[in-house]
C-alpha cells in the first residue's frame, strides 16, 4: 500500500513534477550517434549500477572497454567528454567502415557465479577464438580480478561486409545477460559517398542560419548504405529495451552470496529465473525519460553515456538507427511525420535486385516496431508541408523584416534557392497563408481558425507559447502589439528556441512510466527548431 | 442524482469563471467559407476531381465531447470509461456512420430540447439494437442564435455563428461516452474543423483533467494541433478548442486523447479517423492513371520518389487503363478507392472501421474511484472490436449502457459485422490503440489482402504493388494497416455463408471470466 500511495503522489501530482523533471535537462543538449572508433576493440564485461530516474540504482551487467578505443565518432574536438567506460548499458556503440576486418576481444570480468559470457553478431561471418566453446560461439570464462586467468579473453573476427545498423548482444544464457544489458550497436558505415550526398565534414549550407555560426557535422557518414537515397543530414541511435526489477535484485542477492566462489564450485552459479516476467523499467539507450534527454556522457549517468534528444531543422534528411533489444516488442512512435524504412540489419530493401536499382522499397511506418534482436534504419523529416496555414506566421504588412521574408519555390514547391535564409525549406504554397480567422499582435488575420482565449488552456512544458514555429513568429504572435513574450514554457523557450516539439514514445503506452510512474519510460521529445535555433549535438 | 452531479459540475464550472474572465468558454467553429474554400455554396459536397487547378475538398466539421461515461462488455459487466461522446451528428453516429458534417448539416440548431441521454432517451426503440434508430438530428449540440451580436448589430439573424447554449452540451455531453470514440471521415482537400468540448468527468470530480485530440499519424503535423499536452495546449473543463485541419494524405488513421496517455487510452479515449482519397471524386468512368498524372502536376499532391523520400503512391509501374467505378463520394451508394492508386487496385464496395483495444477491468474499478492506479502489471481482460467483444460484436445497432444518471446512453454504437454482397469487395480499415500488448487478428475463409500500412499505399518507389496475401494479421497500440476481403469468387463465397475474423491469441477470445468471447466477429455473405 504505501508503494501505491507514493505512485499516486506522483501520477497526480504530475503537473508539479512536469516543472521538476524539466529543469533536470534545462541544457539544450542533442543526441547524434557516439559510439569507438578502430578496427580492434578490446571490450570488457562487467558489473555496476544503472541509475533510473525514481531515484533506484539497478545491479546490471554491461560491456565497455577494457582499454582507451582508438577514437570517437564524433571526435572528442566535436563531443568533448567522449569516454567509453569499462561498463555502460548499452555496451559501446562500435563505428566502423564498411569492407574492414573487425576484431572485438571480450574480457570476462563479470562475478565468477554469472558464469560464461559472449558476444553475437548476428548478421556477419564471424571467426570466433579463445575461450571455451559454447553453445553458439565462443565463450570467455568469468575472472572478475583479471589476473593470471588465461582463458576468459575471446577474440571475434569478422568483415564489416555491408552498411548498416545491427545489434550485437550476449550469447551465453541471453535470457538472463541480455536483461542485465549485455547488448549493444554496431553501425557499418559505407566508405563511398553516394551521388548527391554530402561527404562528412563538408557541412551542407542550409546548416548555416544568419546570425548562426556554422553547425557542426556530426554524422558517422553521408549515407546510410550505398545508394543515393539515404543520404542523411543528421542522425540519432535508439535502442529499446525493458527491465524487471526483480530478476536484478535477485541476481544480485546471489551474486552477493557466492562472492569469491571458485568457478570449479559445482554451486557457483546462478538460480535466477528469469519467467514469469514483469518488467517495470522501458529505456531509450539504457536510460528512461527524463534522463535520456540529458546529454550524452552526461556525469551523473557514468555507466549510461547515451541519450535520446533528438532535434532537426525543417527539410533535412534525418537518420533513425532503431534497434529492439530486451526481450519484447515496442511500437515506437514517431510523432510529426512517417519514416522511410530504407532497410533491416544492414540488409537494404530494394525494388528489384537488379545491378544499380537505387528504389527503395521499405514501408513507410508511423509506428516503427522494435522487436528483439532486430535494427531498422529509417529516414524522417518535416516540412509543414501541407498544413494550410503559414507556420512561421509570416506577415507581409509587418515591420518586421523577418516577418516578411520570401519563399521562392523550387521544383518541389520548397524555399531552398537561399540556402542561409531563416525560412529555407519552408512550404511555399501555404506561405503567407494566415491561420487565425483575426489578426492579432503581428499576424495577420483572414485564416480559417479561431484560437481560443489562453485563459482556458493549461500549457505544456514543451510548447513554445504559440501555434507558430521559432521565437520571431512566436514573439510576434502572442501579444496585443507582437512585442510580448509569452510566459515562459520551460523547455522550449518561446524566445529562444520556440520549436515544434513531438513527443517519440513507445506507443504500448504503459511504457511510458517508470516503475509506475508517468511520465518516464520510453518517452521523449523531438524537436523541431526553426533555423533561428542553432542545433549543438555536442554535448 | 443527476440534479447533484450538475449541481456539482455547475460548482467546477463557476470555480473556473474568475480565472476565464474574457474566456469564451463552449463554442463550435465551422465556417461555412474560407479563404481556401471561398464559395459556400461549394461547400456542402464534395467536388468533382478533373485537375489540380480546381478547389477541390469542401469543409467538414463535427463536434465532441471528452468526458466520462460506461459501457457494456460481453460479459454483461458495466465499465466506467474516460471516453469522448458525439456532440454533433449524433443519429449518424448511433447508426454507424462518421458523425462528420459539412457546414450545412452542422449549422442547425436543434429544432426541439435535447434531453440528458439524448439520443437513447429520444430514439424509437430506446433499447438501442435496431437501426435506424428513430432520431434524425444531426447538428451541433448546443448551437443558437448569437443573441447578443444580433443586439450589438454585429450580425444578422439567424446569427450561427458559433455561438452555444451550454445547458445542451451538458445535458446531452455529460456520460455520452462512447467506445470508440466517434468515428470521423473526410475527404483529401477537405478543411476539418473538429471541436472538442471539455464537459468534466463527473464520476471523479478531483480531476480537472484536460483533454486533447491526437490524430495519429498526420503528416507533417504542427505541434499546435497535435493533441501532446506536454508539447502543446490542453483545453480546461468547460472549455472547447477546435483543432483545424486540412485533410491529408488519403489513408485509415486514428485518434486519442494524449493526456497520461497509459491512463486515458486504456481507459477509452481512442477513435478512429480516415481519410477518402481523391481518386474517389474522379467522375464515373475517368481515367484513373490519367488522374493521377493530374495529381502529379500539383507539388502538394504529386509523389516523385527521386525527391520526396516519404510519399508513397507513384504512379504505377503498370497502366492497367482502370477507370473509375462507382464510388459513395461521385454519386454512387458505396464503394471507393483506398488510396489514390492510378490503377484501380485498393478499390472496394464496402467499408467497415475496425479499431482493436483492451479494457484491463481492474484498471478501470481503480479508474472509477480515487484510488492511484499501477501501470506496470496493467493486464487486459476484455479483448475489444469497435469497443466491443464477441458475442456483442454481431449484434445489430447501438449498444445502450445504463450510467449512473440513471438514463440509458449510446455507449457502443459501432457493431462490426462485415456484410458483403456476394461478389464483392470490403475494406476493413484496421486500427490498434490497445495500449499493453500487440494482438492477432486472423480470417476463416477470405484471404486477407494487405494494401496500406500506417495510412500509405503498400507500393515501392518504383511504382510496384507490394500488397500481399496473408491469414492474419498483427498489429501494437499505434499501428493500423488496410485490408481487402476479396469475396468475388461467389463458388468460394457464396451468399449466404459466414466466416470469422478471430484472434488467433487464444487466450483473448475471452470476456474476462467467460472463456468464449473476446476478440472475434463475424464476415457474413449476403
Amino acid at each position: 500500500m504505501r508503494t501505491m500511495k507514493m505512485n499516486t503522489t506522483f501520477s497526480k501530482s504530475r503537473l508539479l513534477l512536469v516543472p521538476v523533471l524539466v529543469m533536470l535537462f534545462a541544457a539544450t543538449v542533442y543526441a547524434s550517434a557516439p559510439g569507438i572508433t578502430g578496427t580492434t576493440f578490446n571490450l570488457t564485461a562487467r558489473d555496476a549500477f544503472i541509475s533510473q530516474p525514481d531515484g533506484a540504482s539497478v545491479y546490471s551487467w554491461g560491456y565497455g572497454c577494457s582499454s582507451a578505443p582508438s577514437g570517437f565518432n564524433p571526435p572528442a574536438t566535436l563531443m568533448p567528454g567522449a569516454t567509453c567506460p569499462t561498463m555502460q548499458v548499452p555496451g559501446p556503440t562500435l563505428i566502423v567502415m564498411e569492407g574492414q576486418t573487425v576484431t572485438v576481444n571480450l574480457t570476462n570480468n563479470l562475478p565468477t557465479s554469472a558464469g560464461n559470457t559472449s558476444i553475437l553478431f548476428p548478421g556477419f561471418n564471424v571467426t570466433a577464438t579463445g575461450g571455451v566453446v559454447g553453445l553458439l560461439t565462443h565463450e570467455a570464462l568469468p575472472c572478475p580480478t583479471p589476473t593470471a586467468c588465461t582463458t576468459n579473453t575471446v577474440s571475434y573476427t569478422f568483415v564489416a561486409s555491408s552498411p548498416g545498423t545491427r545489434a550485437y548482444y550476449s550469447g551465453s544464457q541471453g535470457d538472463l545477460q541480455v536483461e542485465m544489458g549485455l547488448y549493444g550497436a554496431i553501425i557499418v558505415v559505407p566508405t563511398a559517398v553516394p551521388t548527391g550526398c554530402t561527404a562528412v565534414g563538408s557541412i551542407p549550407a542550409h546548416y548555416v542560419a544568419p546570425g548562426n555560426s556554422a553547425e557542426a557535422d556530426y554524422r558517422l557518414a553521408a549515407s546510410a548504405y550505398d545508394n543515393p537515397r539515404s543520404c542523411y543530414d543528421r542522425e540519432y541511435l535508439f535502442q529499446f529495451s525493458e527491465m524487471d526489477p526483480g530478476i536484478h535484485k535477485n541476481a544480485l542477492a546471489q551474486v552477493t552470496a557466492r562472492t569469491g566462489c571458485a568457478a570449479t564450485s559445482p554451486t557457483c552459479h546462478l538460480d535466477v529465473p528469469t519467467e514469469p516476467y514483469h518488467p517495470a523499467y522501458f529505456m531509450i539507450n539504457g536510460r528512461s525519460m527524463p534522463d535520456d534527454m540529458d546529454p550524452n556522457y552526461a556525469r551523473e549517468y557514468p555507466h549510461q553515456p547515451y541519450n535520446g534528444n533528438p532535434h532537426m531543422h525543417p527539410g533535412e534528411q534525418v537518420l533513425l538507427r532503431i534497434i529492439g533489444q530486451g526481450r519484447w516488442q515496442h511500437p515506437f512512435h514517431e510523432h510529426g511525420n512517417h519514416v522511410r524504412i530504407l532497410g533491416r540489419d544492414g540488409n537494404l530493401i530494394l525494388s528489384s535486385t537488379t545491378a544499380g536499382e537505387v528504389n527503395l522499397a521499405g514501408p513507410l511506418l508511423f509506428t516503427t516496431t522494435t522487436t528483439p534482436g532486430l535494427a531498422m534504419d529509417g529516414i524522417f523529416y518535416w516540412t509543414g508541408k501541407g498544413l494550410n496555414w503559414d507556420p512561421y506566421g509570416h506577415n507581409p504588412a509587418s515591420s518586421d523584416s523577418t516577418a516578411k521574408l520570401p519563399c521562392t519555390p523550387d521544383a518541389n514547391g520548397y524555399n531552398t534557392a537561399a540556402t542561409t535564409a531563416l525560412n529555407y525549406y519552408e512550404w511555399c504554397q501555404d506561405h503567407n497563408k494566415p491561420l487565425e480567422a483575426a489578426p492579432f499582435g503581428d499576424v495577420a488575420g483572414g485564416g480559417p481558425a479561431t484560437l481560443p482565449d489562453p485563459n482556458i488552456l493549461a500549457n505544456g512544458a514543451w510548447f513554445g507559447g504559440s501555434p507558430y514555429l521559432g521565437p520571431n513568429a512566436t514573439v510576434r504572435a502572442v501579444g496585443p502589439t507582437g512585442t510580448t513574450p509569452p510566459s515562459g514554457t520551460i523547455a522550449n523557450s518561446p524566445t529562444g528556441e520556440a520549436g515544434f516539439a513531438f513527443m517519440w514514445h513507445s506507443h504500448n503506452e504503459r511504457e511510458i512510466t517508470t516503475n509506475n510512474i508517468f511520465p518516464g519510460g520510453m518517452l521523449m521529445m523531438m524537436l523541431v527548431d526553426s533555423r533561428e535555433f542553432q542545433i549543438d549535438e555536442s554535448n | 442524482m443527476k440534479k447533484l452531479y450538475q449541481a456539482v459540475l455547475f460548482v467546477l464550472l463557476c470555480c473556473l469563471t474568475p480565472l476565464v474572465a474574457n474566456a469564451q468558454s463552449f463554442r463550435v467553429q465551422c465556417p461555412t467559407s474560407t479563404i481556401t474554400h471561398p464559395n459556400a455554396a461549394n461547400n456542402n459536397s464534395e467536388p468533382a476531381y478533373t485537375a489540380p487547378t480546381n478547389v477541390n475538398g469542401a469543409i467538414k466539421c463535427q463536434q465532441i465531447s471528452g468526458g466520462d461515461g460506461y459501457s457494456t462488455m460481453g460479459d454483461g459487466t458495466q465499465t466506467y470509461m474516460f471516453s469522448f461522446g458525439p456532440l454533433s451528428g449524433l443519429s449518424k453516429i448511433a447508426n454507424g456512420q462518421p458523425g462528420t458534417d459539412f457546414p450545412s448539416e452542422f449549422n442547425v440548431p436543434s429544432p426541439s430540447a435535447l434531453l440528458p441521454g439524448a439520443p437513447a432517451t429520444m430514439a424509437t426503440p430506446s433499447s438501442g439494437t435496431s437501426v435506424p434508430i428513430g432520431f434524425g438530428y444531426n447538428g451541433a449540440v448546443g448551437l443558437t442564435a448569437d443573441l447578443d451580436a444580433i443586439a450589438d448589430g454585429k450580425c444578422v439573424a439567424p446569427c450561427l455563428d458559433g455561438h452555444v447554449d451550454p445547458r445542451p452540451i451538458i445535458d446531452v455531453g455529460v456520460l455520452n461516452g462512447n467506445i470508440p470514440a466517434p468515428l470521423f471521415a473526410i475527404d483529401e482537400d477537405d478543411e476539418f474543423f473538429l471541436t472538442l468540448t471539455n464537459v468534466g468527468m463527473i464520476m471523479r470530480p478531483d480531476l480537472f483533467e484536460q483533454h486533447t485530440v491526437h490524430f495519429h499519424g498526420y503528416p507533417n503535423a504542427s505541434t499546435f494541433y497535435d493533441g501532446v499536452p506536454d508539447a502543446s495546449v490542453a483545453i480546461n473543463i468547460g472549455g472547447s478548442f477546435t483543432y483545424y485541419y486540412l485533410a491529408p494524405d488519403a489513408g485509415t488513421y486514428f485518434w486519442h486523447c494524449h493526456i497520461t496517455p497509459p491512463e486515458h487510452l486504456q481507459m477509452g479515449m481512442v477513435g478512429q479517423i480516415y481519410v477518402r482519397p481523391r481518386q474517389d471524386r474522379v467522375a464515373l468512368g475517368g481515367d484513373l492513371y490519367a488522374s493521377l498524372q493530374q495529381q502529379e502536376l500539383d507539388n502538394r499532391t504529386k509523389c516523385d520518389s527521386t525527391q520526396d523520400i516519404l510519399c508513397s503512391n507513384p504512379l504505377p509501374a503498370i497502366n492497367t487503363a482502370a477507370t473509375a467505378a462507382s464510388t459513395v463520394v461521385n454519386g454512387g451508394h458505396s464503394g471507393g478507392y483506398a488510396y489514390n492508386d492510378g490503377d484501380g487496385s485498393t478499390y472496394y464496395d464496402v467499408e467497415y472501421p475496425i479499431q482493436i483495444h483492451g479494457f484491463d477491468p481492474s484498471f478501470h474499478f481503480v479508474g472509477m474511484t480515487f484510488n492511484p492506479e499501477q501501470f506496470a502489471d496493467m493486464k487486459d481482460k476484455y479483448f475489444l472490436l469497435n469497443g466491443r467483444s464477441y458475442p456483442d460484436t454481431v449484434t445489430t445497432g447501438p449498444l445502450a449502457t445504463q450510467s449512473a444518471d440513471g438514463k440509458m446512453h449510446f455507449s457502443q454504437p459501432l457493431p462490426s459485422i462485415i456484410n458483403i454482397p456476394a461478389g464483392k469487395k470490403a475494406l476493413l480499415r484496421i486500427s490498434d490503440l490497445d495500449v499493453t500488448e500487440y494482438q492477432t487478428l486472423a480470417s476463416l475463409g477470405i484471404p486477407m489482402t494487405v494494401i496500406g500500412y500506417n495510412a500509405k499505399l503498400l507500393r515501392d518507389q518504383a511504382g510496384n504493388n507490394l500488397y500481399y496475401n496473408t491469414n492474419s494479421i498483427t498489429l501494437a497500440g499505434g499501428e493500423s494497416l488496410d485490408v481487402i476481403l476479396d469475396a468475388t469468387d461467389t463458388t468460394r463465397y457464396p451468399s449466404g455463408s459466414v466466416f470469422y475474423l478471430y484472434t488467433p491469441n487464444l487466450d483473448h477470445l475471452s470476456n474476462d471470466a467467460e472463456n468464449f468471447g473476446g476478440l472475434m466477429t463475424e464476415v457474413r455473405i449476403n
